[in-house]
């Protein structure tokens, strides 16, 4: 779909499409901007094509934030080696770009019903207790210490409760990974895309890969709904639409086929203490309806208790919808694991879609048939967990494909995020408010967001130029209301900084107006 | 770094309610009031409330909600109460302490000797009520398209769906279509509407807009903005029923499913709710469980009337006044509740302390019933009461009891509200209150 140049959110003419650049990055989820940001380590000209109006707009911005450990993976697999390596490398991953990561840890819950109902009826007694007290926990323990998964332990049934009390009292008996953590994932990846900016990379937003230009088995230009880039290197980090990008340079040969999954999302002032540490009941492989870890119930980084995902098979890339039937099963399957978690405190639900390829491991190649185009594929979760280890691998093709090897004595390693009023003393609220009235002006009565924060979102490196995109930086109509009160303020808002109408204020940009038009506008058109 | 106040009473919340409290403890003699507000203007939701129905118990005539607002507007503003606007409180301790923030004077602390918690209520999201499909723009709640039409002057949609049948939902049925949008219908799960009568007449009959009763909307269109909605039949279990769905074309949902007591700073506070209202428990007083906190309107539990707000507003505000000036003559017997009887959902106030006044109880019934008395009830004896033609879940009931029926109250035993069959006969009991519906 062709674009218009000018957006029409901002009014202003978009950033003008670069004639050239050493590497040019397709998506602007995670992994492209991760790609992007260590790139600039070596060298500014770089350059990132999101079709969307923001970075984080797929998969990014729809999971469940969880840095796994690798433990829920395949043995032998990409994804589990890559995991495994990247979780380990995270706490150097986050720094200096002031996200919040924490590592809550995992409890993996054994019950009765980590067994198929055959083999309890089969085993006696004696057998079935060895079996989920001893047996199964030890099982677990071996298979991650296999991997490389360290500070593993087993907790007997009164630890499991100690540490989370709303457990299911039928839990016999757990494993412990500590190495589990949690990171706001859209807020990661618009502060990976804010670094390479500060390094001199260029983030454009709105703008659709349509063709790459190949020529004698090498990589020469992207085409894009805005015109063409010239270079010899193409990181294809297109999420779900990873396959046909690849077809697009003749470097496919896979195909993704998208698999969404669906969250709920609880009142953290309800639910803020609800569980401490991801929990997932256990069951012994071969029991799962699905190709999916099984999800679990988790905080965010936020504190909301979220449960989910779901699993479902869908035909188009684009469906983010969550069905009666998956809400039904997210209620039902933590009904069992938390008898008594707080339904009526929902606030929220979403749903993401993931990338799988056929055969559900990760494509991370270098293409023999064109060179230059680099495969960063079927990156579904735990993506997020596997980043720091993907960039790695990613950047040894680079390197390999003539980006220098000697990182810029001038890469700057910190990118500041706006403070967050919600967060801070009454000391440091009223320092601000004394310099900026506008960390007075409370817009998002449930989360506590100033007009100081949006007006800084607006205008920050990786401009909000909508309602959506202002959320995801701020928090802004993420709390119970859902928006019901900020909306208008914050479109306003919008409106006045972006200098344009504020019936042209969309919630996610394209065709998603707030506001259809004026009062009296459709009595006027009599 | 700043001063902190002390006022005698500090309300939280402008609408008529906080405005109806300070105004009656300001009367009953307290001199330092203080009303902080984090809107723009006085009045809470009633400036968008631009119909008329308002009025009709207090004023004895029907104003729109712009006027209602500003009959107790006017009176404020001849008095020195302190009005603070655009001012919103962060925090709540149970010793009444609160920090505010606004941009004029950045963060305050105000350690009120009397508090009234007047914060109104907020509306059910579509997300707690779980209607699956996209999540496009378009979807609004009808209390917020009500004010970006008749505040903001602006349009949230042309062609409408309005889940819910509450009264917010009938007015803004009408609202959209005078101007000139399509409402295509309202869709309410239960066998019954959610309004008031006269709102299905004037805001849904009269503008030829059809009322689908027990049926729901299914899934959202629209990956952008809403472009369909599936709408399904709904069994006795409310449950959609498969096979009954329809897919209508529409560009926004508005959806009219419940409001919530807004009570996060309650919780602060300490105060505690009671599940049947989702507000605070209170006694005769309107106050709360936490010494000199009381609570009116519809942080209480959700009126239809804003004359039973303003009713419920000045016996908190004269309260806090007596507290401040006189002191506490709480009654350190053990407070009597005041059970849900027969066809009652709740009662506001739950408890009772203290007997020397006239109580109004403010319940709602669990069902439609005709020809019924609801009454106040002592172990078999029937206290007070009156007659009612017919009691609808949608409209709430207030029966009044002075002191010379409270006044044996302690040695009779269980009190409850019930709503019995009307079997005839004189005796106490006056006629019913007019409908000065909101």
């Amino acid at each position: 779909m062709r674009r218009e140049t000018r957006s029409p959110a901002t009014g202003r003419k978009s950033e003008e499409l670069p004639a050239s650049a050493q590497v040019v990055i397709v998506g602007g989820g995670i992994i492209g901007c991760a790609v992007a940001r260590e790139v600039t380590r070596y060298t500014p000209d770089v350059v990132v094509l999101e079709k969307e109006s923001d970075v984080a707009c797929g998969a990014s911005k729809a999971n469940n934030a969880e840095i796994h450990s690798g433990i829920g993976e395949d043995a032998g697999t990409l994804k589990q080696k890559l995991n495994v390596r990247g979780n380990y490398m995270y706490d150097d991953f986050v720094r200096g770009l002031d996200v919040d990561f924490k590592r809550q840890g995992l409890l993996i819950v054994v019950t009765p019903r980590s067994l198929p109902e055959e083999a309890l009826r089969s085993m006696g007694e004696d057998e079935l207790r060895e079996m989920l007290n001893v047996k199964i926990p030890e099982g677990i323990m071996a298979y991650g210490e296999k991997a490389g998964i360290k500070g593993l332990r087993i907790l007997a049934r009164e630890e499991v409760l100690e540490l989370e009390p709303n457990v299911t009292p039928e839990a016999v008996a757990g494993v412990f990974d500590p190495n589990y953590g949690l990171v706001c994932p859209y807020k990661l990846t618009i502060a990976l895309a804010e670094s390479a900016v500060i390094n001199g990379a260029r983030v454009l937003l709105d703008t659709e890969v349509t063709g790459i230009r190949v020529e004698e088995g090498h990589v020469r230009g992207v085409i894009t709904g805005r015109g063409e880039i010239s270079t010899k290197l193409v990181v294809n980090a297109a999420g779900v639409f990873a396959d046909e990008v690849a077809d697009m340079a003749g470097a496919g040969g896979f195909r993704i086929h998208p698999r969404k999954g669906a969250t709920l999302l609880f009142d953290r002032e309800v639910t803020s203490e609800y569980v401490h540490s991801s929990v997932a009941l256990f069951k012994l492989p071969g029991m799962k309806k699905e190709r999916s870890k099984g999800g679990g119930a988790m905080p965010t980084a936020e504190g909301n208790l979220q449960l989910g995902p779901t699993a479902v098979e869908v035909e188009d890339k684009y469906d983010t919808s969550i069905s009666a039937e998956e809400i039904e099963e997210i209620f039902e399957r933590f009904h069992y694991l938390l008898p008594e978690f707080p339904r009526e405190a929902i606030i929220s639900a979403f749903s993401g879609v993931r990338a799988p390829t056929l055969d559900e491991d990760f494509v991370i190649e270098a293409s023999e048939r064109v060179r230059g185009f680099v495969n960063v594929a079927g990156i579904q979760s735990p993506g997020l967990a596997s980043a720091p280890a993907i960039v790695e691998m990613v950047m040894g093709f680079l390197h390999e494909l003539g980006v220098p090897r000697e990182p810029r004595a001038d890469f700057n390693p910190l990118r500041p995020a706006t403070p967050r009023f919600a967060e801070l003393s009454d000391r440091e609220r009223g320092l601000l408010i004394r310099e900026d009235p506008r960390w007075g002006h409370i817009v998002c009565r449930c989360e506590y967001v100033t007009e100081a924060e949006v007006v800084r979102a607006i205008h920050s490196i990786i401009p909000a130029r909508d309602l959506d995109a202002v959320k995801r930086r701020t928090r802004v109509g993420m709390g119970r209301c859902q928006g019901g009160f900020c909306t208008h303020r914050v479109a306003a808002i919008l409106a006045r900084e972006l200098g344009v109408p504020i019936t042209s204020i969309t919630k996610s940009g394209g065709a998603s107006p707030v506001f259809v038009g004026e009062s009296k506008d459709m009595l006027m058109r009599g | 770094m700043h001063k902190v106040r002390k006022p005698d009473l500090a309300v939280i919340g402008a609408g008529p309610a906080g405005l109806g409290a300070a105004l009656a403890a300001y009367e009953a003699g307290l001199k330092d009031v203080m009303i902080i507000e984090r809107d723009v203007e006085l009045g809470g939701i009633l400036p968008q409330c631009i119909h008329d129905g308002f009025g009709s118990i207090v004023f004895k005539e029907t104003l729109t909600g712009p006027q209602y607002a500003q009959r107790f507007i006017d009176r404020v503003e001849k008095t020195d109460i302190e009005v603070k606007l655009n001012t919103m409180v962060l925090d709540l301790k149970p010793d009444r302490s609160i920090t505010a923030v606004n941009a004029r004077e950045g963060i305050l602390e105000i350690r009120p000797r009397s508090l009234v918690l007047a914060m109104g209520c907020r509306e059910r999201t579509r997300h707690q009520i779980l209607i699956p499909g996209y999540r496009p723009a378009g979807v609004i709640c009808a209390g917020a398209a009500q004010r970006d039409i008749n505040i903001e002057g602006l349009l949230p949609g042309r062609r409408v769906v309005i889940l819910g049948s509450g009264d917010i939902g009938l007015i803004m049925a009408r609202r959209f279509t005078l101007e000139g949008a399509e409402v295509e219908g309202v869709y309410e799960i239960m066998d019954h509407p959610g309004g008031l009568t006269r709102n299905v007449v004037q805001c849904l009959h009269d503008f030829d807009i059809p009322l689908h009763l027990s049926h729901t909307v299914t899934f959202i269109h629209g990956r952008k903005r809403v472009e369909a909605v599936t709408v399904s039949r709904v069994g006795e279990d409310l449950k959609p029923v498969r096979g009954t769905e329809r897919v209508v074309p529409c560009d926004t949902l508005v959806l009219s499913v419940g409001l919530i007591p807004e009570n996060e700073l309650s919780k602060k506070a300490g105060v505690a709710l009671d599940p049947a209202t989702a507000g605070p428990v209170v006694d005769e007083r309107m106050e709360t469980s936490v010494d000199g906190i009381f609570a009116c309107g519809n942080v209480m539990n959700v009126f239809d009337l804003v004359d039973y707000v303003t009713h419920t507003a000045e016996v908190a505000g004269r309260a806090a006044a007596e507290y401040v000036l006189v002191g506490r003559k709480r009654e350190r017997e053990a407070p009597l509740r005041v059970e849900p009887g027969r066809n009652v959902k709740f009662v506001v106030p739950q408890i009772l302390r203290g007997l020397d006044r006239e109580v109004s109880f403010y319940f709602r019934v669990r069902h439609p019933e005709r020809a019924v008395r609801p009454n106040l009830v002592v172990g078999e004896k029937a206290l007070a009461g009156r007659r009612a033609k017919m009691v609808r879940p949608p409209e709430m009931v207030r029966v009044k009891a002075g002191p010379e029926e409270l006044k044996s109250l302690r040695e009779r035993g269980e009190v409850r509200i019930e709503v019995m069959p009307d079997t005839g006969g004189g005796g106490e009991g006056g006629e019913e209150e007019g409908d000065g519906a909101k």
